[in-house]
């Protein structure tokens, strides 16, 4: 599904230049759930961003879906990431002047889908999160919990094959968490492929396999959440 | 249409400033359309055709120093000396100079001894090489014969025995039939006065009078403390012939005041406050519409920047950087045209009130809608490089901002 090899990613400003990923590589199957930690300015959004096609890396190879994307144009990328990637933020991320049913039918519009089919799949997404009630409400109306739940919704109106989320629970108590993390456990049992970065450590160990992202490179895994559980034991 | 409907419920919570956009809009687009339809009145207005060759006339003025002055005796020598020049073409004498803003005008009667004018013309007391001079066109009847020329001691009464007057005066006085041989009175007296012949147009002393353009042309000269001759010169002689007719003539006669005029220079000072209005309307038009480009300029970029997030999140969600353009420029082009459909309004509303109260021209639709579709343009641009600029927001925005 995803294959990224030795990928760089550095920042320059005008004094520093900041080597955010270095010789980066990693392999995500289809239908994997897997877990991002590391500490923070480690690179995970980074990875992440590069990984939905928000940003581009300095250099090396990323495979998305078999396909090398590299040398996309823009409004190929744009497609790439409006048909098979959803994205779950920390912060939620929704329109705040749109109400739910037009946040979730942003990307749809962008999809060139007509109003029926557009209506079918925001109507059912918002069924699968629960909130179908609240479709006319806008998102300062709602909890964080709530919001996120939109969030995921309009990810999944897109049906996308892959889905990002970078600390999805990092705004939420832990009971709204748990039922965001059941949410996204339940749509990779029906094939999504999910990678999840959260600094959560119980979160963590719930997805099929965890990487660490150490100072822009992957750290060993088992070793790493071993040590993890020692230190959190 | 593409995202309208949610476009409109997003500018719907950003009304206050949208409105305010809007508003000038409309103001501008009302005061243009209604300076623009100024301008165009005042333009049309000086480009009216005279009749007559502006370019190559001199209009010559002289007062006599002595009281015994023998006036027609000088006008005769005058008219040798002048038409005798190389360089000039014709010369002729006058009562009035063309389009000056100077002259006589007269009341005119279909009936012998009557008190109130019927109708009312500006009238020339010229010579028979009048035509000529000029350069009118002659289209029906003839000229003045010499033997028909009249003249004039002071205080002596005028009974016209020909004339000869514009195609316009002519359709006013026998709508629907020819002039030619017909009869006018001079008001208070039984003298006829025959039409002999019709010249196709001219515009006379005063063209910013409501009936520039009935003109009468009398075959007399009469004697007053000044007199006044018109000079016709070939074409590119003109300033030429000015410099050596103003000592020609005073060579001839030293005792007396001579005055020269161009009849462009005559006809630029006639239509200066014309031209002043232009000229005032023009920047007052540039400058509105530069400042409402300014506004739009500044409130989209406001938007943009108010809304970089979101802007980046679209871009997560697959919009491409021309959906991003396009969004702003639909986005921009609604409020807009908001505002001109209110403005058009306004323009309506307000050129009724000048229209009734200065007599100033009527606004049309063709022009109303021009003037909204430049404006429509002039905000598109303005959007543009914003817009532009908007399209660049990384799409990692939405993960790098909080
Ligand atoms: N636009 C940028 N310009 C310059 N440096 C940047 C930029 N974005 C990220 N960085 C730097 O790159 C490094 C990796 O950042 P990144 O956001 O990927 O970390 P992270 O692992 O997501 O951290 P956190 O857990 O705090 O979110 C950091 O040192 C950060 O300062
Ligand atoms: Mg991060």
């Amino acid at each position: 599904m995803l294959k990224m090899h030795n990928i760089r990613k550095s920042y320059r400003t005008d004094t520093i230049e900041t080597h955010a990923l270095r010789d980066f590589s990693l392999e995500v199957n289809e239908g994997e759930f897997v877990s991002v930690t590391g500490p923070s300015g480690s690179g995970k959004t980074t990875f992440l961003n590069i990984a939905g096609l928000l940003e581009t890396p300095t250099g090396g190879e990323y495979l998305l879906d078999g396909q090398e994307v590299g040398n996309l144009s823009d409004r190929e990328r744009s497609r790439m990431r409006n048909e098979k990637i959803g994205f779950i933020f920390q912060g939620f991320n929704l329109i705040p002047d749109l109400n739910l049913f037009d946040n979730i039918d942003v990307p749809l519009r962008y999809r060139g889908f007509n109003g029926k089919e557009r209506r079918r799949r925001i109507e059912r997404a918002l069924e699968q999160v629960g909130l179908s009630a609240r479709a006319k409400h806008l998102p300062a109306q709602l909890s964080g919990g709530q919001q996120q739940r939109v969030a995921i919704a309009r990810a999944l109106a897109g049906e996308p094959r892959f889905l990002l989320a970078d600390e999805p629970t990092g705004n939420l108590d832990s009971l709204m968490a748990r039922q965001v993390m059941e949410l996204l456990e339940f749509i990779n049992e029906w094939g999504t492929t999910i990678v999840m970065v959260t600094h959560d450590p119980d979160l963590a160990r719930r997805a099929q396999r965890n990487i660490q992202i150490v100072d822009g490179q992957v750290s060993d895994l088992r070793q790493s959440i071993a040590q993890q559980e020692i230190a959190t034991a | 249409m593409f995202e309208l409907k949610p476009m409109l419920s997003a500018l719907w919570r950003n009304k206050v400033s949208a409105m305010l956009i809007a508003l000038q809009i409309a103001l501008t687009l009302a005061i243009v359309s209604n300076a623009v339809t100024i301008i165009q009145e005042r333009q049309e207005k000086i480009a009216r055709p005279t009749g007559i060759d502006v370019e190559n006339l001199i209009a010559v003025t002289f007062m006599p120093v002595p009281a015994d002055y023998d006036m027609a005796g000088a006008v005769a020598a005058d008219l040798d000396l002048m038409r005798s020049m190389p360089g000039v073409v014709d010369a002729s004498v006058t009562n009035q100079a063309p389009i000056s803003g100077s002259g006589s005008a007269s009341g005119y009667f279909f009936e012998p001894n009557q008190e109130v004018g019927d109708i009312t013309a500006n009238y020339y007391q010229t010579d028979p090489h009048f035509i000529n001079t000029l350069g009118l066109k002659l289209t029906a009847g003839r000229n003045f014969r010499e033997d028909e020329m009249d003249i004039l001691g002071p205080h002596q009464n005028y009974n016209a025995d020909v004339a000869i007057i514009t195609q316009q005066f002519a359709d006013q006085a026998f709508p629907g039939e020819s002039a030619l041989g017909k009869y006018l009175y001079g008001g208070r007296d039984d003298h006829p006065t025959q039409i002999i012949g019709i010249v196709e147009r001219h515009i006379g002393a005063w063209p910013g009078w409501s009936l520039a353009g009935n003109v009468v042309f009398y075959p007399v000269m009469a004697e007053g403390n000044h007199k006044r001759y018109l000079v016709r010169t070939e074409p590119g002689q003109r300033d030429e012939i000015f410099k050596q007719l103003e000592d020609k003539l005073a060579e001839r006669d030293p005792q007396r005041v001579i005055h020269l005029e161009t009849t462009e220079n005559h006809m630029k000072e006639t239509y200066s406050s014309d031209n002043l209005m232009i000229k005032v309307l023009t920047l007052v038009v540039s400058l509105l519409t530069f400042i409402v480009a300014l506004g739009i300029v500044g409130l989209t970029i406001f938007w943009i920047n108010q809304r970089a997030k979101q802007i980046g999140i679209r871009r997560a969600l697959g919009a491409s950087r021309r959906n991003i353009s396009r969004y702003f420029l639909l986005e921009n082009s609604i409020i807009a045209i908001t505002g001109l459909v209110l403005g058009g309004t306004a323009a309506m509303l307000i050129n009724g009130l000048i229209a009734s109260n200065f007599s100033q021209p009527l606004l049309s639709l063709p022009m109303l809608i021009t003037c909204a579709l430049v404006l429509l343009l002039v905000s598109l641009l303005a959007a543009l490089v914003p817009a532009l600029r908007a399209a660049n927001i990384s799409p990692a925005m939405a993960t790098r901002s909080v």
